[in-house]
């Protein structure tokens, strides 16, 4: 029998300040180094860290009651609309929502980045009027501390992976996955890899409903699986084993955040993205988590999948690893490709630490999941049935 | 040997003038296209690197000033703003020249000023607007 730990163990010695923690990417060279059991018995928090652009974002935000009140049943923040259909002064603010005026230069990410560097934001509101809510429009001014609540709730954040995005059309391309030039001209991919925090703890054995969480520079909690989680693993060739479908669901204090780690994208000729900061921290409970948590880059494999076939279904082009994609070429079909990252390995590195620093410090405690996800999930297409 | 880069606007009325011809022959320069714009009837753009040695360069740029070609000096190309910057390596894959890269140890972005041609395809490219080109 190996080490055994529990939450209330962790914990204990975190308030002593005597926890020994360290981020994803130092646990590699200390595994090698010590072996996994002496790891285990020294160890007890590997935190992880992701910072990239992540389309379903958005905050719900309570404005407050005028005088006299009004039912908001349509709402702007900055030309950019909000989705009022809540009870009277709710709305929610979705990260890819584009201004009514400014077009692609400006939409919700950017609402929720200046609302979160204190900034402040144009409201109108429109209604029809009613005997409990007479008025059917106002036009002000909000201040993240003038509202009551703005709560991040990011219903799917952190994909476990993600596919390598290429190009093998004629024409360059301008997608989510940032601009796509001819012929194979380059590729992107955008994970932490072995910093990431599904692929750390791929079979949920510590990440669940209720993990708490750093989130966008504040402390957050895991809420639920994310949107289209779909968690079974894949086997590849030699044996391999592709995590790639999880997804988290979040929810933080959008008021204590800081644009540091929340900042808004423009995707040239795609739209409007939220870059979220995340991290998560896993607890060493045992052996087995450590086994999981010790992954790095070279072990993690992603499919490069061609872009140029706007199709659900589009080709594969084979397989490659995180540590070839961060060195920065890879080959495709023979031919030698220069990869783009989108998410940011320097500042998911920042998370981690940072994350560290605080649980070093006493200042993050760790939460234990009040319900594990499920093994299974199914990622259903949508069928037009006339 | 020094190095600079110059952009040369032409006009019309001169766009027909043999300039690189005369910059290699006669001040013996060694003239690098980096990028060159004309539309019939209206002049152009030349972005141009030129090595040679310093009194050259100086008495090439002074001809090519005399035949009435506007000559800018490309002292800082690209402007990034670090500030602005999250280092997610966007930019990296569509620059032509290897300019942009990570740092192999702190994954942060670097730009080698030396090999940008001031093409901007890394403005279009980043999400957060942190590069912008100064022409």
């Amino acid at each position: 029998m190996g080490v055994e730990r529990t939450y209330e163990e962790i914990n204990k010695k975190i308030k002593k300040g005597e926890a020994v923690v360290v981020t994803a990417e130092e646990i590699i060279p200390l595994v090698e180094e010590k072996g996994i059991e002496k790891a285990t018995e020294e160890i007890d928090v590997v935190t992880t860290g992701t910072f990239g652009p992540m389309c379903s974002s958005g905050a719900i935000i309570n404005f407050g009651h005028s005088d006299p009140p009004i039912r908001m049943q349509k709402v702007w923040l900055n030309e950019v609309e909000a989705y009022a259909g809540l009870a009277a002064v709710d709305a929610y603010i979705g990260a890819t929502q584009l201004s009514e005026n400014k077009e692609v230069e400006y939409g919700g990410a950017q609402v929720i980045e200046d609302l979160v560097s204190g900034k402040k934001i144009r409201l109108k509101a429109l209604s029809s009027g009613s005997d409990c809510y007479p008025r059917r429009e106002i036009e002000t001014y909000i201040t993240k501390e003038s509202i009551n609540q703005a709560i991040l709730f990011n219903p799917r954040n952190s994909y476990q992976n993600y596919n390598v995005a290429i190009n093998t059309s004629e024409r360059k391309m301008y997608t989510y996955m940032g601009i796509l030039l001819p012929k194979m001209g380059n590729a992107t991919y955008s994970t932490s890899g072995q910093l990431s925090p599904l692929l750390n703890d791929p079979e949920f054995m510590t990440i669940g409903i209720g993990t708490r969480i750093f989130l966008g520079g504040a402390q957050g909690y895991i809420v639920w699986e994310g949107t289209q989680f779909s968690p079974e693993p894949r086997k590849i060739e030699k044996g391999k084993t592709v995590y790639r479908g999880a997804t988290l669901a979040v929810i933080g204090n959008l008021k204590e955040m800081s644009p540091n780690f929340l900042r808004a994208a423009i995707f040239k000729g795609y739209g409007v993205s939220l870059f979220v900061g995340i991290g998560v921290p896993i607890p060493i409970l045992n052996r087995e988590v450590m086994s999981y948590v010790m992954v790095k880059d070279e072990d993690i494999y992603t499919e490069i999948i061609d872009y140029s076939i706007p199709r659900l279904e589009r080709p594969s082009l084979g397989w490659v690893n995180y540590k070839q994609l961060r060195e920065g070429k890879i080959k495709v079909q023979g031919k030698e490709v220069i990869t783009s990252s989108l998410s940011s390995y320097a500042k998911a590195r920042e998370i981690a630490q940072k994350l560290k620093e605080e649980i070093l410090r006493g200042e993050f405690l760790l939460q234990e999941p009040i319900q594990k996800f499920p093994q299974h999930g199914e990622f259903k297409p949508l069928l037009e049935i006339r | 040997m020094p190095k600079k880069k110059v952009i040369f606007t032409f006009t019309p009325q001169n766009v027909e003038k043999p300039v690189t011809y005369q910059l290699i022959k006669k001040y013996d320069l060694w003239v690098n296209i980096l990028q060159a714009k004309f539309e019939p009837g209206k002049g152009g753009k030349l972005v141009l690197e030129l090595k040679g040695e310093e009194e050259q360069i100086k008495e090439g740029l002074n001809f090519v000033r005399q035949i009435g070609v506007e000559v800018e000096l490309l002292e800082q190309e690209v402007l990034w703003e670090e500030k602005k910057c999250v280092d997610c390596g966007a930019c990296i894959s569509i620059c032509p020249t290897g300019a942009l890269f990570l740092d192999k140890l702190t994954y942060q972005l670097n730009i080698d000023y030396e090999k940008c041609i001031v093409c901007g395809n890394c403005v279009e490219a980043c999400p957060l607007q942190a590069i912008k080109v100064t022409f």
